[in-house]
């Protein structure tokens, strides 16, 4: 099957984030992605979707975002363009996943989602072609049979064979 | 995404239906933060029909919890899909929150 890209651009204002979702969930269905996988790019989608809007085009006329999405084969490839002052992910603190209620913090918690969520993570950052994010995710094809017997539901979520690292 | 409040006892249960996200999350912390503002502090969101929940709504469960603890109830989850939970898990909300099979176990739990 010969790869397929979509291409699809809104103002980064909230009212447009089912539009983003929704352009980016055709693409896992048409992609033939196993359900979990599809929550998981959208769990991502939306954390860099939302972190524009509230933070990256927070007090200043929002400027678009635009949005890529490759199919390849057994993987969703989705570049994500916005032209707010970059912004570095690997820069976000690690967030304390062990504190208790009392001290832990309300947010900080999307770009951890963003890295655990997807198989890989890249960012790139130039002043006239604006911030490139590049999110890949590992899909599975629905009904795929277990070669070695139901081990049970698959979670499209921190796959252990995740290495974020690895471009 | 919908909120259905019902009472049960002690407890409120809050069932939601839908997804829980950058645009739905401030719906549920204001249904939430009414329940103990009335007094309602022992609650119960019932994630049976919860099919997506992002750091917004993570977010939302968090600040209804600490609202509800420093009241003196507690706010708990029942019925969670297993990629919801996969998002509590990797967020470290399981060590924070509890959560039973269904609302019925959740009520019970706070006793009479």
């Amino acid at each position: 099957m010969p790869d397929e890209a979509a291409s699809f651009s809104r103002p980064g204002t909230l009212e447009n984030l089912p539009a983003f979702i929704d352009f980016v969930g055709e693409a896992c269905r048409r992609a033939g992605a196993d359900p979990s996988s599809c929550l998981a790019l959208r769990l991502a989608v939306e954390e860099v979707c939302v972190n524009l809007m509230r933070h990256g085009y927070a007090g200043r006329e929002p400027g678009p975002i635009e949005m890529d999405v490759r199919a390849e084969p057994r993987r969703l490839v989705v570049t994500i363009t916005d032209f707010a002052p970059p912004f570095f992910p690997e820069s976000a603190p690690a967030p304390d996943l062990s504190s208790g209620w009392k001290e832990r913090p309300l947010g900080g918690l999307g770009w951890h989602l963003v890295k655990t969520a997807v198989d890989q993570v890249r960012y790139e950052s130039g002043a006239s072609t604006g911030n490139r994010l590049t999110l890949v995710k590992n899909i599975e094809p629905k009904h795929k049979e277990e070669p070695h017997g139901n081990h049970g539901p698959r979670i499209g979520l921190g796959d252990d064979r995740r290495d974020p690292r690895k471009h | 995404m919908e909120i259905t409040v019902l009472e049960s006892g002690s407890a409120t249960i809050v069932a939601i239906r839908g997804s829980i996200d950058g645009l739905t999350a401030g719906a549920l912390s204001d249904a939430l933060a009414e329940q103990v503002r009335n007094g309602r502090s022992r609650i119960v969101a019932d994630f049976g029909a919860v099919e997506y929940i992002s750091s917004a709504g993570l977010r939302a469960l968090l600040g209804a919890l600490k609202d509800a603890r420093h009241q003196g109830g507690d706010l708990r989850l029942a019925a969670i899909r297993a990629d919801v939970q996969r998002v509590l898990d990797l967020s470290g909300f399981t060590s924070i929150l509890k959560s039973y099979l269904d609302a019925d176990a959740a009520v019970g739990s706070f006793g009479a």
